[in-house]
């Protein structure tokens, strides 16, 4: 048995055992040694992990045995520079977040034994390399964060649960049908039925699939969606600030910080090396589906009253970096560009996922102590809560991009690895910057400084066990922001595996013209 | 010399009904009756578990090849078992006080062993009979709660559609009889694949028209569903699991055994007509259950849906385009939905019996079925709520349970056939009974409380528990135990 395998059955234990806890200590002790094993681990994957050590069919820490062996579906994990920092990412965050709900006193069992549930489907995701494990995997992610909006969240509940439950369903059950066409043609054509991912991805890539233009359209569109609305990307962006508005605050933590990631984490693993074979008038699309979240949510940002809503949808805009950049990064040829815009998109998914953590995580707290989350009934909270204050500027900051955050990092390298194929396409996007920092510094200004709104009463300042999580968060993106080496480095080891070996992404497939893409 | 001992499952079935039917006159206890029924369908299971895949026909033996054992046979007796054994043990709780309890135990017996009988015939005389048998015992059990008017209306229902369904089936049968000069299905389908012609005769157009009306009153395909949520709402509870779980399978049997083995020799343009009707089942099921206020009737017109979704077997096998794989493919894929749905529907019809009682006995109501009885379930019945929970996350296909594995190899064969528009509305339609599948669950855990906590029935729980256990462990099978299983009795029927 292998670490991933241990990881996974670590947070299975605790969330059985927490279920079966009374009190709230009980279930919190459970989860904290749980999900802080499941951390360990995944630390000491991390530590463990040789950078260099990376090739397109072998994966650090693989596992792989027999499941369903007549229709192809076998037990299949392992990590790669893709991967690793996402599960990463998950452990991390989900850890943090079991401290975050120190004094969760409605019903404690069954809460931990969510959170630990979501953590394991999260993980799950990342490190399955079958696709018939990724998608019970991406499916069950529904389920915890389903429970957790019904039953903690806030008076629309029922609403936005059932919205986020039937809207990503619908994307899932359509990427489903792109995996079947996917297996079934696979199959056919070499007589060898599987749902292995790298199988079935580079036989789409070097189009040895004897299919006609149509169908390897229709299997990447419907991938493609399920991806996009997970992301979410606009115009599929609608069940996000909802979900967000009434989950409680680990659930949009989680949400935004990981599940999110989810998409951005397909679209790597499975789109990206097929984007070759497609139609090329897809990558354009996606690189649209990005520029419309990133002119969309300041926009839609600006105009929210509610603090959590503009958080959420500063996390739209900021996924849509992610899709330009691996668009971009496609049509780059073997221009080093790519490893830029390559790498700075797949950074970002780490950073904002640390980063949206600290935002959601303040915006809980504000919440917590002062009953609402309207802008217009806050205002002055420096005053009570100088320690909030500190988190809460240090996160919108590097929200909004600011050097020596991790965000920076990550934006200035897609924006500059991909003008080179997709000017048009980042001037565009460029313009979305100021209106970004003026949200963000807008909101800060509003909630934290100026007169104090006396109607709030006496305010009380941020706990401990609320305090801890958020700096640690604010700690990692400085640290990242200064020195982003630590996880930069072994993306870049695989986007440059990818570039050299020409193995993943499509090198000769797309005609690029030197000095970019035309028109674009 | 002709060895019967295949046979010994049915047999064991009818010397137990006999058994219960005699003891029950002289018996006073009438509870130990019920144990006796769950040893008899228990020890049936075994002896089909026991030599699974055998492959016996009766060629030499009076009935003439009517009866054959086959994997075929033996998936849909060890589900008709299971179900009967879910049933048996919600029996002992529900009806451990009824003085008429020995009449209940040997009709459901009987009516186990007419759907078993079903399976097994390769004769369409053989398969009437195992129909009229479970039909008939199955019409009395519906209107087991005598003084119920309800109960009486849904075996009146029944019975009347029954009546009818039998008539067009045996006006079908004749039809084909005269065409072809055989009853047996391997004659006919071998007349059909030596006269091309043949098929395409108005006359066997009727006959087809007719079998398709008469099994799809038994299968509830719309528009012959309007019985089934009147009779699963009205009749008890167990009994709807029993009909749903049980009866509705058997009527897929039959028309796996005859519509398969008849497609595949005859491959006209029949696709087009079960399409249709797959679609419009599914479809009209699915939004119907939407609406519906009380979850039982919900989970009647849920059954319906899942009618549509095991019809796309139909689709597949009839379309001419489709490659042997997918045939396969479909039928394996049919099999294991059809035991997925039967384990999971009968439960969840047993989960709401459990429900209904625990409610009654606490609160005043007049519908115990209701939804917003149910509301704050998850506090008031912990075990209860949490194991219908995930018998509903069964039926909606979502993992880790069986329900899900089910529906993922139907739905693959329906694009291993290229019938993508088809899998499309598959999928969608699924997509939508998560929604009113998950409305229940909304009630059950984050409803407020209306009274204080029931004190659940050890019985029920434990069927329940049964139930998802083993959808779980078919889900985690190692080694596709149950999709071999499948696969071996698709052959059986296909025979390609």
């Amino acid at each position: 048995m292998g670490l991933i395998t241990i990881l996974m059955l670590v947070l299975l234990a605790g969330a059985i055992l927490s279920l079966l806890t009374k009190t709230t200590a009980q279930a919190r002790g459970v989860a904290l040694v749980s999900s802080f094993g499941a951390l360990a681990i995944s630390i000491l994957m991390y530590l463990t992990y040789d950078a260099n050590f990376n090739t397109i069919t072998n994966y650090a820490f693989e596992e792989s045995g027999t499941w369903m062996p007549s229709i192809g579906i076998g037990y299949h994990v392992g990590v790669d520079g893709i991967s690793l920092p996402m599960v990463l990412l998950a452990t991390i965050v989900c850890a943090l977040c079991a401290i975050y709900s120190w004094s969760e006193g409605k019903r404690p069992n069954q809460y931990f034994a969510l959170l630990l549930l979501m953590d394991l489907t999260l993980i799950g995701v990342f490190v399955s390399l079958d696709f018939f494990m990724f998608y019970v995997f991406w499916e069950l992610t529904l389920l915890p964060m389903f429970f957790l909006i019904g039953i903690w969240g806030g008076p629309r509940k029922d609403y936005s649960a059932i919205k986020f439950l039937i809207y990503t369903h619908i994307a899932s059950v359509l990427m489903m049908l792109g995996i079947f066409a996917l297996y079934y043609f696979h199959g056919a054509s070499t007589g060898f039925y599987t749902f292995d991912i790298p199988t079935l991805v580079n036989a789409y890539k070097d189009g040895i699939l004897p299919i006609s233009q149509y169908w390897l359209d229709f299997i990447f569109i419907t991938i493609m969606f399920g991806f996009m609305v997970k992301m979410p990307s606009v115009p599929f962006h609608t069940w996000l600030p909802d979900a967000h508005v009434e989950a409680p605050t680990i659930g949009s933590i989680i949400l935004a910080g990981v599940l999110l990631k989810m998409g951005g984490y397909g679209l790597f693993r499975v789109l990206l090396p097929m984007m070759g074979v497609a139609s090329t008038w897809f990558i354009y699309l996606i690189a649209l589906f990005g520029l419309m979240s990133i002119l969309y949510s300041p926009f839609a940002a600006l105009a929210q009253k509610d603090l959590k809503k503009l958080v959420a949808f500063s996390s739209i805009g900021h996924m849509g970096f992610i899709s330009l950049g691996v668009a971009a990064s496609v049509l780059a040829g073997m221009d080093p560009a790519r490893v830029v815009a390559h790498t700075g998109a797949m950074f970002q998914m780490f950073s904002h996922g640390i980063i949206t953590c600290v935002l959601f995580g303040c915006c809980g707290v504000i919440e917590h102590h002062t009953h609402t989350r309207i802008i217009d009934d806050l205002g002055g909270l420096t005053k009570k809560m100088p320690k909030l204050a500190i988190l809460m500027v240090a996160g919108f900051f590097a929200s909004l991009g600011l050097p020596l955050c991790s965000g920076f990092v990550a934006e200035f390298g897609i924006l500059s690895g991909s003008y080179h194929t997709m000017p048009i396409f980042v001037i565009l996007a460029a313009i979305s910057i100021p209106f970004t920092a003026g949200y963000h510094l807008w909101a800060v200004q509003r909630t934290l400084f100026g007169p104090y709104n006396e109607y709030l009463g006496d305010v009380k300042e941020i706990k401990w066990y609320e305090f801890t999580p958020l700096a640690i968060w604010v700690i990692i993106f400085v640290i990242l922001g200064i020195y982003p080496a630590p996880i930069i480095d072994m993306m870049q080891t695989t986007t440059e595996y990818f570039l050299l070996s020409g193995d993943i992404l499509p090198i000769g497939g797309i005609h690029v013209p030197p000095g970019g893409a035309v028109p674009w | 010399m002709v060895d019967y001992t295949a046979l010994l499952p049915e047999g064991l079935l009818i010397v137990t009904a006999a058994i219960v039917l005699l003891a029950g006159l002289f018996i006073t206890q009438k509870k130990i009756l019920g144990y006796i029924t769950l040893v008899g369908l228990l020890a049936s299971l075994g002896l089909i578990l026991k030599d699974w895949n055998l492959t016996a026909t009766f060629d030499s033996a009076p009935f003439y090849g009517a009866i054959v054992v086959d994997p075929f046979s033996q998936i849909f007796g060890a589900m008709f078992l299971i179900v009967g054994v879910l049933v048996a043990i919600a029996a002992l709780k529900a009806y451990g006080d009824n003085p008429r309890q020995d009449e209940f135990y040997s009709m459901m017996l009987l009516a186990t062993v007419g759907m078993m009988v079903v399976a097994m015939s390769k004769d369409l005389l053989a398969l009437f009979i195992g129909f009229e048998l479970a039909s008939i015992s199955t019409y009395a059990l519906a209107g087991f709660d005598k003084r119920d008017p309800k109960s009486i209306e849904a075996a009146l229902k029944y019975f009347l559609i029954g009546g009818l369904s039998s008539s067009l089936m045996v006006f079908g049968i004749s039809y084909i009889y005269g065409l072809t000069g055989s009853t047996n299905i391997d004659t006919i389908a071998s007349v059909f694949g030596a006269n091309p012609g043949l098929a395409a005769t108005p006359a066997i157009l009727l006959a087809m028209v007719m079998l398709i009306a008469g099994f799809g009153f038994k299968m509830a395909f719309v528009p012959f569903h309007m019985w089934a949520p009147d009779t699963y709402e009205g009749a008890p509870s167990i009994v709807s699991a029993l009909l749903a779980a049980g009866s509705k399978k058997m009527g897929f049997a039959a028309a796996f055994r005859l519509f398969i083995v008849g497609l595949v020799a005859m491959k006209v343009d029949w696709y087009i007509a079960f399409m249709i009707l797959a679609v419009v089942t599914m479809t009209v099921g699915n939004i119907l259950a939407v609406v519906q206020t009380s979850v039982k009737r919900m989970l009647a017109y849920s059954s319906i849906a899942h009618a549509g979704y095991i019809a796309v077997v139909f689709v597949v096998v009839a379309y001419w385009n489709a490659p042997d794989s997918a045939v396969n493919l479909a039928v394996t894929g049919g099999l294991m939905h059809a035991f997925s749905h039967a384990i999971g529907k009968a439960a969840a019809f047993i989960a709401v019996a459990a429900i209904a009682y625990m409610i009654l006995s606490k609160d005043k109501v007049d519908d115990p079925n209701h939804v917003e009885n149910y509301d704050g379930l998850g506090k008031r019945a912990p075990m209860t709520a949490f194991l219908f929970a995930l018998l509903l996350c069964s039926l909606a296909g979502i993992p880790p349970l069986f329900g899900f594995t089910s529906k993922f190899v139907l739905f693959l064969s329906t694009i291993e056939a290229g019938l993508l528009g088809l899998a499309i509305i598959c999928v969608l339609n699924s997509a939508l009974s998560v929604y009113y599948y998950a409305k229940v669950v909304m009630r059950m855990y984050w409803g407020e409380p209306k009274g204080e906590a029931f004190v659940e029935s050890s019985t029920y729980t434990f069927v329940l528990a049964i139930a998802v256990i083993a959808l779980i462990v078919l889900f985690f099978a190692p080694g596709d135990m149950v999709y071999q299983w499948a696969e071996t009795a698709a052959h059986a029927v296909t025979g390609v």
